[in-house]
């Protein structure tokens, strides 16, 4: 049949994602939790930033800062509430035993695991626009007179962390879909992004800090930035893409070998 | 059609299922028989791609399961029904599975139709389904793709008898419309009645592939008989014994003999002028052919039978 073409297939499958993650009430929850984190935390460091700029130590004064760069510091955070929305797309069929019934559907794991990655990627990334937008929206108002959001930079920022978002959700999905469960993938996301690059940086010595430059959420942070040091902004955006693509490979890999 | 050849899944030293080699063939109710652990689902998990084999192969229409470009629409299965997410409706929970395999959502309800749930239940959260909905919404996504081979792994429980009747009736129909239908059961009364061809399988080997009724035909009949005179018996007993049937006694007024016929110890009793109470063949069941087939292949021995599913 000519409609059994591959991207008929796909479309199915990720038609398929789409109803299973839009169809628990969890995952609007999750995005509301998100929504509420990146309020919360932009409001709070809108408000160190002011009150840095307007304390007796002139040696913390920040001077006029950017809402978008509020709202990248505030992703440090907000992030977790977004990985949860990945990992949960794949750890929630293992421990409800509907895994099964996807295969089944569609016997094709990489396929599964691409259509997941699709709708999951997808949801982050537009989930990640809202939440920068919030995040300029409480940010600029608390920032008052020392802040700034000229409305291309912002957007700039706020397109730049719903990418950011989007690729931690789908190397979320990847560990997820090789761990299996929920917690382990946690607690290896808290590792990977923030404590093994902290403790590496730490000592401050040059070759722990070039190692430490290589994982997700340092490279993902240069790329916010818009760092040129150690690297420009789009190798730290390519080394986390390399990141999430090889956790989806792993993801696949371990769906193929394990029985189900 | 389903094929199986050779099919082997080992567990480290544990072999679940030891080189089966069956074909289920279109247009009747093959019932998938066999103790607690004695491989049922390993089975039928190997036949939809989601356990590796071992060893040998697992072909639907000729291919494997894995080949299968929109596998709902070739075969259709029931593996277990509580694997439902807790928090997604049974509607959208077969609306992904029309999706996937682009089945028209119209689909959906049809099937629901057909499995008698009403929107009301098919709207409520797979957490607040008791068993018996789950087996029906289960059927439903089976039936989904209107496919010419159905599997049900242990259909019938937690289903009340009205359900249990609807499956028997279900399944019938099924194989009446000419698809393969492979039903796995523990419940051998249940199999009695609705299956044609029979599987019994017992610590993963293939113990039997036949017509249901050449299963029973094959076992043991033994024959109570019940007299009010137990000199008389003795003496039946006795004469029993010496044409080579074997006889226990079961109490004074009680006999039970094997190998023999009921009519052959009735001509007997007559001839002796022994008053008979009762002569009745017992064991002709599918239950005790059961027994005798998988005695010694019972994984646990002793245990009450139950659903060894997981």
């Amino acid at each position: 049949m000519s409609t059994d073409t591959r991207p008929n297939l796909l479309r199915g499958a990720v038609a398929a994602e789409w109803t299973k993650l839009s169809s628990v009430r969890s995952t609007w929850w999750t995005a509301l939790s998100g929504v509420l984190l990146m309020a919360a935390s932009a409001g709070q460091l809108a408000i160190y930033a002011a009150n840095a700029n307007t304390n007796d130590d002139p040696a913390d004064d920040p001077g006029v800062v950017a809402a978008g760069s509020v709202v990248i510091d505030a992703v440090e955070l907000t992030q977790y509430a977004v990985l949860a929305l990945g990992l949960l797309a794949i750890t929630a069929e293992f421990t409800s035993g509907t895994i099964r019934t996807t295969l089944q559907c569609t016997p094709s794991r990489g396929r599964v695991l691409l259509a997941k990655a699709m709708v999951a990627g997808a949801v982050t990334f537009v989930l990640g626009l809202l939440l920068g937008g919030v995040g300029a929206l409480v940010a600029r108002p608390v920032l008052g007179e020392w802040g700034r959001a000229p409305a291309a930079d912002t957007i700039g920022d706020i397109v730049a962390v719903a990418t950011y978002l989007a690729l931690v959700g789908v190397l979320a999905l990847g560990l997820g879909a090789a761990l299996r469960s929920a917690v382990l993938t946690i607690i290896v996301l808290l590792a990977t992004l923030m404590i093994v690059p902290l403790s590496l940086q730490e000592p401050d010595i040059a070759v722990l800090n070039r190692i430490a430059d290589v994982f997700p959420g340092v490279a993902g942070g240069h790329f916010l930035a818009g760092d040129t040091d150690p690297y420009p902004g789009a190798v730290g955006l390519l080394l986390l893409a390399g990141w999430a693509g090889a956790a989806l490979l792993l993801g696949r890999a371990a769906l193929r070998r394990r029985d189900a | 059609m389903i094929t199986l050849r050779g099919l082997t899944k080992r567990f480290g030293a544990t072999v679940a299922v030891d080189a089966l080699t069956i074909d289920v063939a279109p247009g009747r109710v093959t019932g998938f028989l066999g103790p607690n652990g004695a491989g049922k689902s390993t089975t039928m998990r190997m036949i939809l791609g989601l356990d590796r084999p071992s060893a040998g192969q697992a072909l639907v229409g000729g291919r494997t399961y894995r080949e299968l470009r929109r596998p709902l629409r070739e075969v259709g299965a029931l593996l277990d029904a509580r694997a439902i997410h807790p928090a997604r409706s049974g509607r959208a929970h077969l609306l992904a599975m029309a999706h996937s395999n682009g089945i028209p959502a119209g689909r959906v309800d049809e099937v629901l139709d057909t499995v008698g749930l009403d929107g009301h239940a098919a709207g409520k959260p797979g957490r607040t389904l008791s068993l018996g909905m789950g087996q029906r919404l289960g059927i439903a996504g089976a039936l989904l793709g209107d496919p010419p081979v159905l599997m049900f792994d242990e259909p019938v429980n937690g289903l009340d008898p009205d359900g249990v009747r609807w499956v028997r009736q279900l399944t019938r129909s099924l194989a009446d419309e000419g698809r393969t239908v492979f039903v796995s059961s523990h419940l051998m009364s249940e199999m009695q009645l609705t299956a044609d061809q029979l599987v019994v399988i017992g610590r993963g080997r293939l113990l039997a592939d036949a017509p249901i009724d050449d299963v029973i035909a094959g076992s043991a009949v033994a024959v109570r008989v019940r007299s009010p005179h137990p000199d008389g018996l003795a003496t039946l007993a006795a004469r029993l014994t010496a044409t080579g049937a074997t006889v226990e006694a079961a109490g004074p007024h009680e006999l039970t003999v094997t190998g023999t016929t009921a009519d052959r110890v009735g001509d007997l009793a007559h001839e002796l002028g022994v008053r008979l109470h009762e002569l009745s063949p017992h064991g002709a069941s599918l239950e005790q052919a059961f027994m005798e087939l998988t005695a010694g292949s019972v994984e646990y021995a002793g245990g009450p039978t139950g659903g060894g599913t997981r």
